[in-house]
């Protein structure tokens, strides 16, 4: 996938940072958008399965949302001249995807919450804040807001998953586990150091995470806080901390 | 299952961090690269790595969880002192939520707190204690044996403390001076050493005092060594012959291997529990890193004779508040439940010949050395 770029890079003054690094942040959207509608497709599933109008309801309104994040993200592309590539296929969001489709099969919509609240948006809201920490211009407003939009929005799951472990903790505590080898273990490689799987299909030429450090990020730190977000929001849902590390441990690396 | 008490307390290096974090893994899984490791360890909020079971010799056990902070190894330093306190916060709300009757501040936890225990979340039912006063209890009576092994005689000895102003420090030269020749305090913050060596001074002690570690060391026959040396060959290459010198730090870094011959380095503030303890997962061998069973700082085993005794109050709190009266009794109730100061060791291994008792400790029951 080829760096498109405009004539705007020479000439958008408060965006030059940026454009003299538009092949990275392009590699960054990419993955961004790809997430967004890949939780535009979850939330669209997961509105199939809701047996209650009001979860129907706002099972679509947060599809709505993540739909106006890639959107927007996509517009912050061209802002900066670059086209952003969109391929919800990706190998690693392919897994990921598979795996949300397998609780969608089960008709088990606590295993869909876990998998897009719990495991997927930790990652985004702790990657997202530290985008929105160095990215330039509203790029990094961008991703600082929607990381506070996608925290927000989480309250409602949470209280619904406490509740759900409330009725059976045993049973609730096994399936976070098993789905957090699945999911948990994706995400883990996909923020790996080196890509062990080969191409993620979605940076435009060698992975990007070598580069990020040219525009003040690394993949260690994203791994770390987004890792860090996860076990935060286990612990509150209640599942005990030292169960959760010896999980996290586990995570291949 | 109540849980009684807490110890929170962090890894001395980086070896000690990539062991637990591979008993956690599993036998199953390879170990954490070295590189990943110094990644992915830092972001772990503090939370329980084991549960502990501590048995007393009275027959009662009290159960308790081992937090970590998750402070980094290479980030103990006075630079990275408000991250840390965070940290230990962090740690101690992990505590109070897990319905901890006492805890324990183990290693840098107590020396961050020690000084302002309004540092702590809001804390309900648990009570916190830094203790540092079962620590000064095993590092007095650790230089009492080295001298009484070496047959010197206290009342002669010229005594070194370096870190004396610090909690561990200014109990160690209370509890003392009365029994030397003369104190020699060492620490970096003037009017503090003025102001204990005039308290020790009105007590009948003859006191000097040096925020130069090398201006007095040459004249110390017994050295106690509170704070952790950046630098240890600064006071290692300049004692007098035949010096004793009890590392109390952490982590501890003083070795025999860089002192005069004739000089004696010893660990000091380390006690061992008869008892024993029992820890789920089973993280002892990581956490023990002593050549002997079921030994633990002082500061990590006083929240759990505390509990053992059922009182659960914050016997040590504060900075300077250390006093012998304090120090003989906690060692009388650690005493009753079977915890006594730990056979003398030093990097090299052990350096007294251990008693029967000591020997035949069942292996199943060990004691986390961390904190």
């Amino acid at each position: 996938m080829e760096v498109v770029t405009s004539p705007k890079c020479s000439t958008t003054s408060h965006a030059d940072g940026a454009c003299s690094t538009a092949s990275i942040w392009q590699d960054v959207l990419a993955q961004a958008v790809a997430g967004e509608l890949v939780a535009v497709l979850n939330y669209t599933s997961l509105a199939e399965i809701c047996e209650d109008p009001d979860e129907v309801a706002d099972a679509l309104e947060h599809a709505e949302s993540e739909r106006g994040h890639a959107r927007a993200f996509t517009a912050e592309g061209k802002n900066l001249g670059i086209e952003v590539p969109i391929n919800v296929t990706a190998k690693y969001w392919k897994r990921l995807r598979t795996a949300f489709l397998r609780q969608i099969d089960a008709r088990d919509f606590i295993g869909c919450l876990i998998i897009q609240e719990v495991m997927l948006e930790s990652f985004a809201v702790a990657s997202y804040k530290r985008v929105g920490q160095v990215a330039p211009g509203s790029l990094g407003g961008t991703f600082a807001a929607i990381a506070a939009e996608e925290e927000e929005h989480i309250d409602h799951a949470l209280s619904i998953l406490r509740a759900a472990r409330a009725l059976d903790v045993k049973g609730f505590d096994h399936k976070v586990h098993e789905l957090h080898i699945e999911v948990m273990g994706i995400l883990a490689q996909m923020f790996a150091r080196e890509d062990g799987d080969g191409h993620c299909e979605l940076c435009h030429a060698a992975c990007v995470k070598q580069s990020l450090p040219v525009v003040g990020l690394t993949s260690s730190e994203l791994r770390g806080a987004s890792l860090q977000h996860y076990l935060r929001t286990l612990d509150m849902l209640g599942l005990p901390g030292e169960m959760t590390l010896a999980w996290a441990a586990q995570l291949p690396v | 299952m109540p849980l009684d008490f807490a110890l929170i307390a962090h890894q001395e290096s980086w070896r000690a961090a990539a062991d637990v974090l591979a008993v956690l893994r599993g036998p199953g899984r390879a170990p954490i690269p070295d590189v990943d490791l110094k990644d992915i360890f830092p972001w772990f909020p503090p939370r329980a790595v084991c549960h502990i079971d501590h048995r007393s010799v009275l027959g009662h056990s009290v159960h308790g969880i081992y937090i970590d902070s998750f402070i980094p190894p290479d980030r103990l330093g006075f630079e990275h002192r408000r991250e840390n306190i965070g940290r230990v916060r962090d740690a101690a709300a992990c505590a109070i939520k897990a319905g901890a009757r006492i805890v324990s501040l183990g290693g840098f936890s107590s020396i961050l707190i020690e000084g302002d225990s309004d540092l702590l979340p809001e804390k309900g039912e648990t009570v916190f204690t830094t203790g540092n006063t079962l620590t000064v209890a095993f590092v007095v009576q650790g230089v009492k044996k080295m001298c009484a092994l070496q047959g010197r005689d206290m009342a002669e000895a010229t005594l070194l403390i370096v870190g004396a102003t610090g909690d561990v420090g200014s109990g160690c030269a209370r509890c003392l001076a009365p029994l030397v020749n003369r104190v020699i305090l060492n620490a970096r913050n003037i009017d503090r050493l003025r102001s204990l060596a005039e308290e020790l001074s009105t007590g009948g002690a003859t006191v000097d005092i040096a925020t130069d570690l090398q201006q007095l060391s040459m004249q110390a026959d017994i050295v106690i060594c509170v704070a952790s040396l950046e630098s240890p060959s600064l006071l290692l290459g300049r004692l007098g012959p035949n010096a004793i010198i009890c590392d109390a730090g952490y982590p501890k870094n003083l070795s025999p291997d860089d002192v005069l011959e004739g000089c004696t380095v010893f660990f000091g503030g380390l006690g061992q529990s008869l008892g024993g303890m029992r820890f789920e997962p089973d993280v002892h061998r990581v956490l023990h890193r002593h050549p002997f069973p079921n030994v633990g700082q002082g500061c990590v085993m006083e929240g759990m004779v505390l509990a053992l005794e059922r009182r659960f109050e914050p016997f040590s709190q504060g900075r300077g508040l250390i006093t012998p009266e304090r120090v003989q009794e906690i060692e009388s109730i650690a005493a009753r439940h079977g915890i006594h100061l730990a056979p003398l060791y030093n990097a090299r291994g052990p350096i007294e010949e251990v008693t029967c008792e000591t020997e035949g400790l069942a292996d199943e029951h060990q004691v986390a050395g961390a904190g």
